[in-house]
């Protein structure tokens, strides 16, 4: 009989429960995501090469523990929510608490577990479809990354249900503790916004102090090593929440005084928000630290990307070289429209490669070096055969040579002594692009048709910045890889986090929607007031979270050739878009259950 | 007391259902007109259709057929903006369950239907204060709803359907969650209302006691007006005598 009645307020409520599935899928999707890199060793120890990073994957582990321990505190309570009335009814009608009790945590569990598994298939394919496409649209190689992970699959499931058993013994107590008449009338709770200056001040101080800890011990991760991440973590998430618990109870108490309140529904809006100031100051500071790591893994993600190329054209200034080109390799040069050709006459001898130092007199010889300190500042030098010599950068030279001439020595000979040699004269082609990472396939070819005719060359020894690409490539896509995964999952996380909450408080919005309309509010201002009370909610914990990161990159100076500042308005823009549609979406559902 | 009409209704009718699907006929052939600055109360048994006739009425749903004009304006193919101006202007609301925003207080409440209008802020203060004294709600003006007891939320309710000067007041069941002290101070404020301001009100209720603060009663049966009753010179005990033997006898 209670079964029934249970299930009957099950299917009266799909909508809500859609809701709260969809969330909870996403939330285990994202933690199974995120294991899948997390826990596997080979993956992590393959393709960074710096063992920093297992740590840090750990940390992450840590954190994300902590925010999916808080998103299950807020899913549990719109479930709550969403059955107190039923229960309360229940009870009027006198079910037993202890059926009543059984009844609770089998629906909590049922519903944990259920979304969980859904949440670790889901979360395979996103990790299958979203490394293909990082693969593929950064040109990454990756070794022993696999979408399915057993281990971190049973990491994620007994981690929720851990959590939903705990969320279970919680839902017992909060509701057969509480009389039936009082679950009845649990959704009209008041909150009067309070402001009391001293309190609010100390939280100020405090708050930014701590922030301020953080940031100089991220600036500092040098001298504090590991510590320094544990400690930049509990005190800027302590400091954030208590900036906004302080700063936005202010914000919102004060534009209600100031005249825009009062026209159309801007008092309306300001009302909702401060009636759910004390819910949305915690998720407003998870939100904002999550838009911080996700924000900063991928900038670190794309910083790595920017400095394959930069680093490239350091190791030599030719894209690479060819001894005896055929006449068809020779075409594909020129179909790559290469900025500078040369092609220099050699014979090998038993102890070294003896050029004709005219040919690099009339056609000087380009070398790279490394301009003071800077690790990624070059000046090119043009050289003629005396100069190579002479130059510590000759080395570029043999690199080009291929084969097993690049163990033999380096010489120049007058014209008159190199027609002496007898050996066979051959000749090195050598040439660059304009950007060595825009022509990977062409010069893919021409590397295998070189192979092809010279069985002593590896993949390694064409020399020149193909070559160097390759190597690089490889060492930074792991770390690429991890800034973008890591970067997008955690923006889905705070989505789905933010849109989660907001949604949950929808349900109770409807009849205040309902009756706005039914005095007379035009829909243009409906529709206006809920996209701002969306967007406040969206901005503030963005604005926090953008402050965090740009102190939190300098934390990558140290594995970062360079500074981990250029060029980031590019990840920020992707970001501020994928976090728009993420808005958009949150908008366009809200609307859907307030405005029907 | 003038006689022009200030509400006619021509020939409503409403059915539930879409058709093919079960249908019932709430409403079948509603006629009668509202004078300007009358205070008609509408009556019938539970299920009889007064809450789907008032919803017509008050713009909150729509009717199979028939016109309702309010000030000489059709009201039944209202849309969009015109519809919510015209909700914002021409007519205010008071229900049962007082239906207002917790999370605003009682002044934010009352002032919301100018804010609406872009009212200027200079304006509000004393548009507010004006009706809320006239309603005697001035002190807890800024307390939350959940501060205010059933029968202050139900004047707070009324203050914000009046603060905008409107043509016509419409209650359903507005003393229902009221207890009998609280229900008879909110009936003699529509008295005073009706009779200083010159607002028209339709008032719809089972309870004969709250039906004999009107001046005209339709008593509805089957989706139909079935009697009407005026209290013309009677004093209010004497009407609430007649309503009850009218209700004896029409119910059966
Ligand atoms: N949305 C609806 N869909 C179908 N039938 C409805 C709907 N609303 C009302 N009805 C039916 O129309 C009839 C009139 O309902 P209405 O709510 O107008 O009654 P009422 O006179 O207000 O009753 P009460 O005094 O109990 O409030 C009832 O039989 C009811 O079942
Ligand atoms: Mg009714």
């Amino acid at each position: 009989m209670l079964t029934k009645l249970a299930m009957t307020g099950f299917q009266k409520r799909w909508r809500d429960y859609l809701v709260l599935f969809s969330g909870l899928i996403m939330s285990s999707a994202i933690f199974y995501m995120f294991e899948s890199l997390a826990t596997n060793k080979t993956f992590l120890k393959q393709n960074t090469g710096i063992s920093m990073v297992g740590i840090i994957f750990q940390f992450g582990s840590v954190l994300l523990t902590i925010i999916t321990l808080v998103y299950i505190g807020y899913a549990n309570s719109f479930l709550l929510s969403m059955r107190k009335r039923d229960y309360g009814l229940f009870m009027l009608v006198g079910a037993r608490k202890g059926k009543i009790g059984q009844l609770i945590w089998l629906e909590t569990l049922l519903v944990g577990v259920t979304a969980t598994l859904f949440g670790i298939i889901v979360g395979t394919l996103l990790t299958l479809g979203l490394s293909q496409l990082l693969i593929n649209s950064l040109g990454l190689t990756l070794h022993h990354l696999s979408a399915w992970y057993f281990p971190a699959a049973l990491t994620t499931l007994l981690l929720y249900v851990g959590l939903f058993l705990l969320a279970g013994f919680f839902n017992l107590l909060a509701l057969t503790k509480t009389p039936a008449l009082k679950l009845l009338h649990s959704n009209d709770q008041p909150n009067r916004p309070k402001l009391k200056p001293a309190r609010q001040l100390v939280e100020v101080i405090i708050g930014l102090i701590s922030i301020a800890i953080g940031y100089w011990s991220m600036a500092n991760l040098d001298k504090l090593q590991m510590a320094g991440i544990g400690i930049a973590l509990v005190t800027i998430v302590l400091g954030t929440y208590l900036l906004f618990n302080a700063i936005f109870v202010w914000l919102v108490v004060l534009s209600k005084r100031l005249p825009f309140a009062n026209r159309g529904l801007n008092g309306f809006t300001l009302s909702q928000l401060s009636f759910r100031i004390r819910n949305y100051t915690k998720i407003l500071s998870i939100v904002a630290m999550l838009f911080a790591l996700a924000l900063g893994a991928i900038t670190v993600g794309m910083g790595f990307h920017r400095q394959v190329p930069l680093m490239v054209n350091g190791g030599n200034a030719y894209d690479m070289g060819l001894v005896n080109a055929t006449h068809s390799q020779q075409q594909q040069i020129k179909a790559l429209n290469p900025t500078t050709e040369s092609t220099y006459r050699f014979k090998v001898g038993p102890k070294a490669v003896y050029y004709r130092a005219s040919d690099f007199d009339r056609n000087p010889f380009i070398t790279m070096d490394q301009a003071g300190h800077n690790q990624l500042k070059f000046t090119t030098a043009h050289n003629n055969a005396k100069q190579l010599l002479k130059s510590r950068t000759s080395y570029q030279l043999s690199a080009l040579q291929g084969s097993a001439q690049q163990r033999l020595g380096t010489q120049m000979l007058s014209d008159a002594q190199y027609a002496k040699l007898t050996q066979p004269e051959q000749r090195l082609t050598v040439f660059a692009t304009q950007d060595v990472t825009a022509h990977t396939a062409a010069l893919k070819q021409l590397a295998t048709s070189q192979r092809h005719r010279d069985a002593g060359l590896t993949g390694e020894m064409l020399g020149g910045r193909y070559t160097g690409y390759q190597l690089i490539n490889s060492m930074y896509s792991g770390l690429q890889f991890m800034g973008f995964f890591l970067g997008v999952a955690f923006l889905a996380m705070l989505a789905s986090c933010l849109m989660f909450k907001i949604l949950s408080g929808a349900a109770a919005d409807q009849h205040r929607y309902v009756m706005l309309d039914k005095i007379g509010t035009r829909k243009a201002l409906l529709n206006g007031a809920l996209r701002k009370e969306i967007a406040v909610l969206f901005i503030l914990p963005g604005i926090v979270g953008v402050i965090h990161v740009l102190f939190g990159l300098k934390m990558f100076s140290f594995i970062m050739v360079g500074s981990p500042y250029t060029g980031i308005w590019l990840p920020f823009l992707i970001f501020a878009g994928l976090y728009l549609i993420y808005y958009l979406i949150t908008v366009q559902i809200y609307r859907r259950i307030v405005l029907q | 007391m003038s006689t022009t009409p200030i509400m006619t209704v021509t020939n409503l009718h409403k059915t539930y259902g879409k058709a093919g699907s079960k249908q019932y006929e709430a409403l079948k052939g509603i006629n009668f007109d509202v004078n300007a600055g009358e205070f008609v109360g509408i009556m019938g048994a539970s299920g009889s259709g007064k809450t789907t006739l008032l919803n017509m009425l008050a713009t909150l749903d729509q009717p199979t057929s028939g016109e309702v004009t309010i000030n000489q304006q059709p009201i039944t193919h209202l849309k969009g903006n015109q519809l919510a101006d015209f909700r914002a202007k021409e007519i205010g609301f008071i229900f049962q369950d007082f239906n207002l925003l917790e999370t605003m207080t009682a002044y934010e409440n009352i002032a919301l239907p100018l804010t609406l209008q872009n009212t200027a802020a200079k304006k509000i203060k004393p548009a507010v204060e004006t009706v809320a004294s006239h309603l005697g709600i001035a002190e807890f003006l800024n307390n939350y709803p959940n501060e205010l007891s059933g029968g202050q939320k139900q004047r707070v309710a009324a203050a914000r359907a009046l603060i905008n000067e409107p043509a016509m007041l419409f209650g359903d069941e507005p003393t229902g969650a009221l207890d009998s002290k609280s229900a008879r101070e909110l009936l003699d404020l529509f008295t005073t209302i009706n009779r200083e301001q010159a607002v028209s009100i339709l008032l719809v209720t089972h309870d004969p006691f709250s039906a004999s603060y009107c001046q005209r009663i339709l008593f509805i049966k089957d989706g139909k007006i079935g009697q009407e009753l005026k209290r013309a010179d009677l004093s209010r005990k004497d009407f609430y005598q007649q309503i009850l033997d009218t209700l004896g006898t029409f119910e059966q």
